[in-house]
């Protein structure tokens, strides 16, 4: 865990969302990335590289994507997408790794 | 170039794998062999290939009838030469070469396209290639990656793909250990017979001019190789295709195995770092020079709807593609001969003077290079060469005039 | 793809330099489609923050008074099409007869793969943090300032409990105060040069630069600050690690008085910035290295077009210069193409066109010294053979050592291609953006060349990784 945290003073969020993270529940704020609701949460490593060392945020601008993730919207499938560029909404999931292959 | 190299046994022009190899083989027998490459070892197509080895015959013959596939069908005992080349190939080299030979599978979608790996089969077993059909079970049983709608596939177990982009480098790097001398940025700018039957070549390299006095010039530069015979006032019948290439993210290994389709442009293959290459023989288009004419120096462009094309058929062969994602698409430009067939061997209007061009030859490379050494040093053609000699287009050169 | 929609211009990027070209665009009534990756208009200097964010003071530092001056103007226009969240992944030939750009595009919330035709284009696409190989810097918990300055200013979100801020560029001072006002911690500003080589870079240019003089003065004020709030500032203290179990837990410097570790959980990097210049290359507009950091700058005429007919670059894209340099310029670019299209008078277009240039000659002095002061190049620091260059492939210092040796055989001209070819380098996801100016910086160095004399990777279609379905979301017609 790190020392991250939301901003409170002098901000005023939308009330919060459960975002499924690897099958895990986390209280995010629709709107914020994907990146950002993960940073805050003390999350850091959001990957492994090929010998399986911890990878984390790196740019937050959609340049580097390291924080590279699978999204699922509702019952759509799943899609690879920049973690830094998809805001947090109602109903979505996000893996870290590859969902099963079906 | 270099002094010691001004008076050459052989002057090899193309630093793609066919120059290479062939400047190794020509080294380890004892000739003195200079190479000149224009840009890079490997820049062209020898290193923007998919890398597929592929022996069964190829769609591109089945679909021009029953005579080009008589003539696939001799090149057949040559696939089986070029099996036995790449087995040996990693201990030849002193290393390894990304050689996977775990299989190849041509699919068929519909019973139309079954009918014709069945034709495809018994040919191929008839002379020897142990090619095997499998139905649509047989199939799943294999590859469970593939689509279950395919209808079945033609297995050869030899099958497989290497690393386009190191092997060219590979042979040139032992070439120059057996002594060749290969120079890259140098660019053959003239070409002329001497009374004497030798030949005059100028090579204008980064340090400025050179002359280069040779009884033999080997032209391995793929499409260019027309250009360069041009200088000899020769015609030779290659013509330049410029194709596209795709890869994707690196995934979990999947697809062990090599897979074209019998009926769609398709090569597929999953490397060994875990990308998917998907090509087959879509174009890409040249960009226009200031005149109008087709810019041969610069990479192709993208034509949109072949790289959908090209996709399209992939995803259908193997559904779990479309999650993937395309990192990158390129171009490259091969060549094609007037008879699809490449042309390897010495053209009879110049004596000493030798082509091995034709494109698609990543699977083929390594055989030739090794038969047309042996050609060059034996002093007549190697009978595996028959189907390829370029003098099948004597007549196009039927009114040049050389001293 | 999709069916495609028509445009006069198409600007990609909404940063200061896109949204100021748009602005002349849509003024000359043009129809314009601004088109930008993030959700909202502002580029990564006002990444603002979520609809339905309320933020008390946004950004409302004096340095960011033009650019939020604009953006406000900017968002007050309803004649145009704002694209947010698309991804532009290739700009290609238009139509064979009418000529023109088309570009596809990826709505990322939607997915898919439309198809924008415009006579013009105006690539904007900024520019991002030079990233820096060292020791650890692949822990999570190393990240580029602008990562820590973009999380603050659009999420609200504090990226650590202590934020280390190590590198060359004086946007470190601004960030540490940024920080502070957040709340958070600033566990020390490590700016690698000496004080003197600051120094060194502001003296001869006083006269010129004073005329600039706000950003001196908050750079200054801004010192003071973090002086005062118990911040320590040093000069001359590198990188020279970061260590951690599954994410970073402490830096070390070297400077002068010897060695220090730093624990902090954030350690962001701020060595300057390098343009986004990959439309532009795939295209085959002509690029030159740029100085200091590098990357590929733009060549462009006075008037912004690019070597490429209908064109043209505006902001970072063009050569890194600051955001109301960006501003300028991205009207400067706006106007020479409204020009171009008929759309404005030229006498009158050539009376703006002046009056812009001269105030970004104005500004020159100032860029000049800031781009001196801030050179990473004499300070950048040097990865073990084991450390990883390329963060996507994981390939290594000594593996790319490895393959420059190998290409170095027999040829003393090859590029970064030919090394991307031999050991992976840049083909991974981010398709070379990280490693790039690292691959050259050491082929150069290896083979006793300018940087600028290298030839870096190809930039290929698609600009942004993209799902192979997305693509074929609609089946267009195969040969």
């Amino acid at each position: 865990m790190s020392g991250a945290r939301r901003i409170e003073e002098g901000v005023r969020r939308p009330d919060r969302v459960t975002l499924r993270l690897d099958g895990a529940d986390l209280a995010a704020c629709p709107g914020e990335s994907v990146l950002a609701a993960l940073v805050a949460s003390g999350a850091r490593r959001l990957r492994d590289d090929r010998e399986g060392t911890a990878r984390g945020a790196f740019c937050n601008m959609g340049t580097c994507s390291e924080c590279t993730v699978w999204v699922r919207k509702g019952a759509a499938a799943w899609v690879r997408r920049r973690a830094c560029l998809v805001p947090v909404e109602a109903d979505l999931c996000v893996l870290t790794h590859a969902p099963e292959a079906t | 170039m270099t002094p010691g190299s001004s008076h050459p046994d052989i002057l090899i022009v193309g630093g793609g794998l066919l120059g290479c190899a062939s400047a190794w083989h020509l080294a380890r027998r004892g000739l003195r062999v200079a190479l000149v490459e224009q840009s890079q070892v490997n820049a062209g197509a020898s290193g923007q290939n998919a890398g597929s080895l592929h022996f069964q015959i190829e769609r591109r013959f089945l679909e021009q009838g029953e005579e080009a596939a008589s003539d696939a069908a001799r090149i057949v005992s040559l696939n089986r030469l070029a099996i036995a080349e790449w087995q040996g190939l990693e201990d030849m080299l002193g290393r390894g070469l990304d050689i996977a030979m775990h299989g190849g599978l041509m699919v068929a979608e519909t019973e139309a396209e079954m009918a014709l790996l069945a034709f495809k089969v018994a040919r191929e077993n008839a002379l020897g290639l142990p090619t095997r059909l499998l139905d649509a079970d047989e199939l799943r049983a294999r590859a469970p990656c593939l689509s279950p709608h395919l209808a079945g596939a033609a297995w050869l177990a030899e099958e497989g793909h290497a690393n386009p982009r190191i092997l060219a480098g590979a042979f040139a790097q032992q070439a120059a250990r057996e002594g060749a001398v290969i120079a890259c940025g140098a660019r053959l700018t003239g070409l002329a017979m001497q009374a004497d039957g030798q030949y005059r070549a100028t090579i204008e390299g980064l340090d400025g001019l050179g002359e280069v006095t040779t009884p033999r010039v080997l032209l391995a530069s793929g499409h260019w190789s027309a250009r360069l015979a041009g200088l000899l006032g020769l015609n030779l019948p290659l013509y330049p295709v410029p194709l596209m290439m795709n890869v994707t993210e690196r995934g979990e290994q999947v697809l062990p195995f090599l897979v074209q389709h019998v009926g769609q442009r398709l090569s597929m293959k999953q490397s060994e770092d875990g990308n998917f290459l998907i090509g087959g023989g879509w174009p890409s288009r040249f960009r226009r020079r200031a005149d109008g004419l087709p810019d041969l120096d610069r990479p192709g462009e993208i034509v949109e709807a072949n790289l959908l094309g090209n996709l399209a058929v992939a995803a259908r062969v193997m559904p779990g593609l479309a999650a993937r994602s395309l990192l990158r698409s390129w171009t490259g430009t091969t060549c094609i001969s007037a008879d699809q067939l490449p042309l390897v061997g010495e053209v009879g209007k110049a004596p000493g003077l030798f082509v091995a061009a034709g494109g698609s030859l990543f699977t083929l490379g390594p055989v030739l290079a090794r038969l047309l050494a042996q050609t060059i040093v034996d002093g007549r053609p190697a009978d595996e060469l028959a189907l390829f000699l370029p003098d099948r287009f004597a007549h196009l050169n039927a009114f040049a005039v050389l001293p | 793809m999709n069916a495609s929609m028509s445009y006069d211009v198409a600007i990609v990027g909404g940063g200061p330099a896109g949204m100021a070209a748009a602005e002349r665009t849509i003024g000359a009534g043009l129809s314009t489609c601004l088109i930008d990756e993030q959700p909202r208009l502002g580029g990564q200097i006002l990444r603002q923050p979520p609809p339905g964010f309320a933020v008390t003071g946004w950004q409302s530092g004096r340095l960011y008074r033009a650019a939020r001056a604009l953006l406000a103007r900017v968002e007050r226009l309803d004649a145009f099409d704002f694209r947010a969240g698309h991804a532009v992944l290739g700009v290609g030939a238009g139509h064979a007869e009418e000529g023109g750009f088309a570009l596809s595009v990826q709505p990322l919330a939607t997915g898919g793969v439309e198809r924008i035709d415009a006579r013009r284009v105006i690539v904007a696409g900024g520019c991002y943090d030079m990233p820096v190989a060292f020791p650890g810097w692949t822990l999570p918990g190393v990240m580029s300032a602008g990562a820590v300055q973009t999380l603050l200013k659009s999420p609200q979100v504090l990226p650590g409990g202590r934020i280390a801020l190590f590198g060359t560029h004086p946007l470190m001072i601004v960030l540490a105060e940024q920080i502070l006002a957040a709340g958070g911690e600033v566990a020390g500003v490590h700016f690698a040069q000496p004080r003197r080589a600051m120094l060194a870079a502001l003296g001869p240019r006083l006269p010129g630069v004073l005329r600039a003089w706000r950003p001196l003065l908050e750079g200054a004020r801004g010192l003071a600050n973090l002086r005062q709030a118990g911040v320590p500032v040093h000069f001359g203290s590198a990188i020279v690690r970061a260590e951690g179990g599954d994410a970073l837990e402490a830096i070390t410097l070297l400077r002068a008085g010897g060695r220090e570790r730093v624990a902090c959980d954030v350690a962001a990097m701020c060595y300057g910035f390098l343009p986004q210049s990959d439309l532009v290359r795939q295209v085959g507009a002509a690029v030159r290295w740029a100085p200091g950091p590098g990357g590929w700058e733009t060549l462009c005429d006075e008037g912004m077009r690019s070597s490429l007919p209908g064109l043209y670059v505006a902001g970072e894209t063009a050569g890194v210069a600051g955001s109301d340099v960006a501003m300028l310029r991205g009207a400067l670019a706006g106007v020479t193409l409204a020009c171009d299209a008929g759309a404005l008078d030229e006498v009158e277009g050539a009376r703006v066109a002046a009056a812009l240039r001269a105030r970004i000659a104005r500004l020159a002095p100032f860029t000049a010294m800031l781009r001196e002061l801030a050179d990473p190049q004499a300070y950048l620091p040097e990865p073990e053979l084991e450390t990883l260059v390329c963060r996507c492939e994981d390939v290594s210092a000594r593996a790319l050592d490895a393959a420059i040796a190998a290409c170095a055989e027999g040829d003393d001209g090859f590029g970064a291609s030919a090394v991307k070819l031999r050991c992976r380098a840049g083909m991974g996801l981010c398709q070379g953006r990280s490693c790039e100016h690292a691959v050259i910086r050491r082929i150069a160095r290896a083979s006793g060349r300018e940087a600028a004399q290298v030839a870096g990777f190809t930039a290929r279609f698609p600009a942004r990784a993209v799902p192979i379905a997305e693509l074929l979301e609609r089946d267009a017609p195969a040969r």
